[in-house]
């Protein structure tokens, strides 16, 4: 009993990690249609903003709150800026062009960083995992029983930062101009420039604030396992892809469930089953929703306009 | 009868329709033993040239799927997987089996045919599984899908003893031969050509064109990206066989996701839809690390600089995708072929005159 | 496919109509794009599907195409009720149509978009979704690549006869010139036509022809509306149209729905529907009454 609710524990702990990151692939999968390949990889580079950002503030200032801060703003930002610089510069040309080309191109840019970040030359990091520093020394923050369920602190930051997050964004689509002009692009896009709405403008910022909340996501996902490397964009976002496809692409809260549900299946296989088939656990469990529920849990598959 | 406004050259057949099947293996058989023969003992050579048919293979039966019917599959690599670690068990298994009414060498190559066979079954019923929920739906979904099929064959073969777990499975008879490498590159091109030009391959171009109007003339799209899938996953998997058989230990680092990459860059660089272009494009993929390996020792400058060249080509390959949407989606050739273009008297097959 | 639509005919009677639409309705959210729409299409019959702008029109053909599928009432094709099946089933079934803004295979000849129609007819499809029935159809259509691979004797034969009909279809809608020419270089006119002769390629019992005059001048339209008369008679079809110009339906039609804001406000023989009070209302906004205003 005590392990099912350890499980459980750690199972939603991680899934509100992969929920941030599901969000910006259903938020960028809402205006554009486009399936963001790169976006793991755009949270794996926030992560060494992240990261070296720690480190430049040595090993007493990192510690304390207002260092903690630091990092995550300047991995935040930082980020942000290069989903910019990404929409900007690869994908805006590639608009009004077939669907294919745009995700041939994010595919290109997700391993151009993926394995980019390998190598060892200039200021890139190589390919060996790197210890995280530790901004929030671990604690146990709740003991229950003779050491059954352990809560851990970083935990709740994350559940917490995680929920805030999800508030935050709900509040911004919802309840805001701008989230009205982000629902009126998914819309349509064209429309939405004829009705005066800067297209261009909402996009791009979809772009800035999806990858800025990967980039918080893959700070508390790099606290969480103490490590960094250039492959964990990778395998994060592809299970955070495959959670947002779960709860229905395009759907945020339906993101969300995704990702916990997610999180919770693979934390049960690998406490139950056996460990080594952890990996496997996502896709298998994408290729059953997808011959069950073509359009994941909340959406549903739409028609194409003819 | 007919009655075209641009004249259809009706010349008499060189060959009979009932014999136009087998026609051009008639005629590639001696030409593949020649090579053979004249190839003689070069090792490297021999190397170089299957590890150049092998993705020649891959890379064109990808093309049918990502060029041709407009979809993306992206885990080719794990379809090869399967190839390969299936018809390399069997051919363990069958390592002390001879047929005794045949020659030792012939009976090696007859039981090595069988387990390239049955490993591109193997590969070609994984297609059919994982195209089967996924080609239902947007193309993107299919990207996602193939690559988590390499994923769960990765992590399978990691798991399985009789697959060598991590370490990798040696000992597989080296069977293999350049001859029979390009029996199989002769086999696929053809293939693909055929299909092509048939209408068939035309129903595929249209689903790529427009899946909406292709359904609403009839074309069960689901059912033809999924054979043309299959198509596909089969010689990924005969591709992935051959591997088995003339290297000598394959292990899961041999199928990963850089592969399955490196075939996209070469029908994407070819040009999606130009089996041509695929075959192009995989040769000088195949060569030029090998030139870049040869020049970077000549120039004598770093040693180190030499072998990094398969790290260094990755972020390359990424850049290279992402260029050559931005300037020249349509890669190399188009959807051209070399065949279009030939003179009148070769065999040829143009659009619409099957 | 035969199977089911003979059981379900034998139920009903004599000869159920072509094609008929029972009570069909679809929303889309919280907006019903079309209410109780209903249309009987027999042999022999011309027929219009007229109103303004974002009527319901081309929706309807969706509903009735299978591409959308109808949140109430039923479709049926020549007895069976087609609810929930896919596009190329419909058409298989003998359906066809045309697209309002042309999707034709643009990089295929002229040729090869009318081949892949008629190729598409060859294929066995399964219509009932037994797991029996789906086995038998993959078998028959890999068998067919098979066919296409080893290039065999029969295949050679079986092209050579989807040529021969693709030609002749071309040459019926005036395009035998165009044979190898890639569709998106004709003449916008003529891609219209070879739409019309792509659908015909699917052997249909009923066409369905979305705004085919559409971007044609008076004469051009006129030429068009005679061909339409002549393929209904020729290849013994059931045809609706949906036709912006009000005039023009008026003169060819025999029978004409007026669609507004997704509902059918009228029905019935051309002089009928013109009289209509609220047929004239419904095109007010329209420029209908400026240039027709004797109608009233």
């Amino acid at each position: 009993m005590a392990q099912l609710l350890q499980h459980l524990i750690n199972g939603l702990a991680s899934g509100t990690i992969y929920a941030l990151v599901a969000l910006g692939y259903t938020m960028v999968y809402g205006v554009l249609k486009l399936i963001n390949f790169a976006h793991g990889d755009v949270m794996m580079v926030g992560v060494y903003m992240g990261y070296a950002t720690a480190f430049a503030l040595g090993r007493e200032a990192r510690a304390s709150l207002l260092g903690v801060a630091v990092v995550f703003a300047v991995a935040m930002l930082g980020c942000a800026l290069f989903g910019f610089l990404i929409e900007r510069f690869a994908y805006r040309p590639l608009r009004e062009k077939p669907r294919l080309t745009a995700l041939i191109t994010a595919i290109g840019i997700s391993f151009a960083l993926s394995y980019g970040f390998q190598l060892d030359i200039g200021f890139l990091p190589g390919a060996s995992p790197r210890a995280f520093p530790e901004i929030i020394t671990p604690t146990e923050w709740l003991i229950i029983g003779d050491r059954d369920v352990v809560v851990w602190n970083w935990q709740v930051i994350s559940l917490l930062i995680a929920v805030g997050l999800m508030v935050g964004l709900q509040y911004l689509v919802f309840g805001t101009r701008f989230g009205r002009a982000m629902r009126a692009v998914s819309w349509d896009h064209r429309v939405a420039a004829l009705m005066g709405i800067p297209t261009d403008r909402v996009i791009a910022l979809t772009f800035m604030l999806s990858s800025a909340l990967a980039a918080g996501a893959g700070l508390l996902y790099a606290i969480k396992d103490t490590s960094v490397s250039p492959l964990m964009g990778l395998y994060v976002g592809l299970k955070a892809f495959v959670a947002a496809v779960i709860g229905g692409i395009g759907h945020v809260p339906g993101a969300v469930v995704g990702a916990l549900v997610l999180g919770l299946v693979e934390e049960f296989v690998v406490g139950y089953a056996a460990s080594t088939w952890r990996d496997a656990v996502a896709f298998g469990f994408l290729i059953l929703v997808l011959l069950v529920k073509p359009g994941g849990l909340f959406g549903r598959v739409a028609a194409e306009k003819v | 009868m007919q009655t075209p406004a641009l004249p259809v050259p009706e010349s008499r057949p060189l060959v009979p329709p009932s014999l136009r099947g087998v026609a051009p293996v008639v005629v590639a058989l001696p030409v593949l033993a020649l090579f053979q023969w004249l190839l003689g003992g070069a090792d490297f050579a021999s190397y170089l040239l299957s590890v150049m048919g092998v993705n020649i293979i891959l890379a064109v039966s990808l093309n049918v799927v990502n060029g041709m019917t407009g979809q993306f599959s992206i885990g080719h690599a794990g379809f090869m997987a399967v190839g390969a670690y299936i018809s390399g068990v069997l051919s363990l298994q069958l390592k002390e089996v001879a047929l005794s009414f045949l020659p030792v060498a012939a009976s090696d190559q007859v039981l090595f045919m069988l387990s390239l066979l049955v490993g591109g079954a193997a590969a070609a019923a994984c297609g059919f599984l994982v195209g089967l929920p996924s080609l239902r739906l947007r193309g993107d979904y299919l990207a996602i899908v193939t690559l988590g099929f390499g994923e769960i064959i990765r992590v399978v073969v990691q798991n399985t003893d009789s697959f060598g777990r991590a370490l990798g499975l040696s000992g597989i008879p080296q069977a293999s031969s350049p001859a029979m490498v390009y029996f199989w590159v002769f086999l696929v091109v053809l293939a693909a050509r055929r299909l092509a030009g048939s209408s068939h391959g035309r129903s595929l171009w249209a689903i790529r064109e427009d899946e909406v109007a292709a359904e609403a003339m009839g074309v069960d799209t689901t059912g033809y990206k999924v054979r043309a899938f299959v198509f596909s996953s089969f010689f990924a998997g005969i591709a992935g066989g051959l591997f088995a058989h003339f290297v000598p230990i394959i292990n899961p680092g041999s199928f990963t996701f850089v592969r399955s990459m490196e075939i996209v860059v070469m029908v994407v660089l070819g040009g999606l839809g130009s089996t041509t272009g695929a075959i192009v494009a995989a040769i000088f993929l195949t060569l030029l690390p090998e030139g870049m390996r040869s020049l970077f020792s000549a120039l004598g400058t770093e040693g180190s600089l030499a072998q990094r060249v398969d790290q260094i080509r990755m972020p390359i390959y990424g850049v290279l995708l992402v260029v050559l949407m931005l300037a020249r989606p349509q890669g190399l050739f188009g959807s051209k072929e070399l065949w279009d273009v030939l003179p009148r008297w070769l065999p040829r097959k143009r659009r619409g005159l099957a | 496919m035969s199977a089911d639509i003979q059981a379900v005919a034998a139920k009903d009677g004599a000869s159920p109509a072509l094609l008929h639409a029972d009570g069909v309705g679809i929303q889309f959210g919280g907006l019903k794009a079309l209410t109780d729409f209903r249309l009987s299409i027999h042999e022999g019959d011309l027929q219009g599907l007229i109103g303004p702008n974002g009527a319901g029109k081309s929706t309807a053909f969706n509903v009735l195409t299978g591409v959308y599928q109808p949140t109430q009432g039923q479709v049926r094709v020549r007895g069976a009720q087609v609810n929930g099946r896919k596009p190329h089933q419909i058409n298989l079934m003998g359906v066809a149509r045309t697209f309002q803004n042309i999707r034709l295979f643009r990089a295929l000849t002229a040729l090869d978009n009318v081949k892949v129609a008629c190729r598409a007819q060859t294929g066995l499809h399964q219509m009932s979704t037994g797991l029996g029935a789906k086995f038998a159809a993959a078998r028959h259509n890999y068998a067919d690549w098979w066919k296409a691979l080893l290039l065999t004797p029969g295949f050679q034969r079986e092209e050579k006869r989807l040529t021969e009909q693709a030609e002749h279809l071309l040459e019926v809608m005036g395009l035998s010139h165009r044979r190898d020419e890639e569709a998106r270089n004709l003449p916008y006119g003529e891609q219209r036509r070879l739409e019309i002769a792509r659908a015909l390629g699917t052997q249909p019992r009923v066409l369905l022809l979305d705004e085919p005059a559409a971007g044609m001048n008076t004469r051009e339209k006129a030429d068009l509306m005679v061909l339409i008369r002549k393929l209904r008679d020729d290849f013994k079809l059931g045809v609706l149209v949906i036709e912006h110009d009000m005039k023009l339906v008026m003169g060819i039609c025999e029978h004409i729905t007026v669609l507004d804001h997704g509902e059918t406000i009228a029905r019935g023989a051309p002089a009928q529907v013109r009289g209509d009070r609220k047929v004239i209302e419904a095109y007010l906004g329209d420029s209908y009454l400026e240039s027709h205003g004797g109608a009233a």
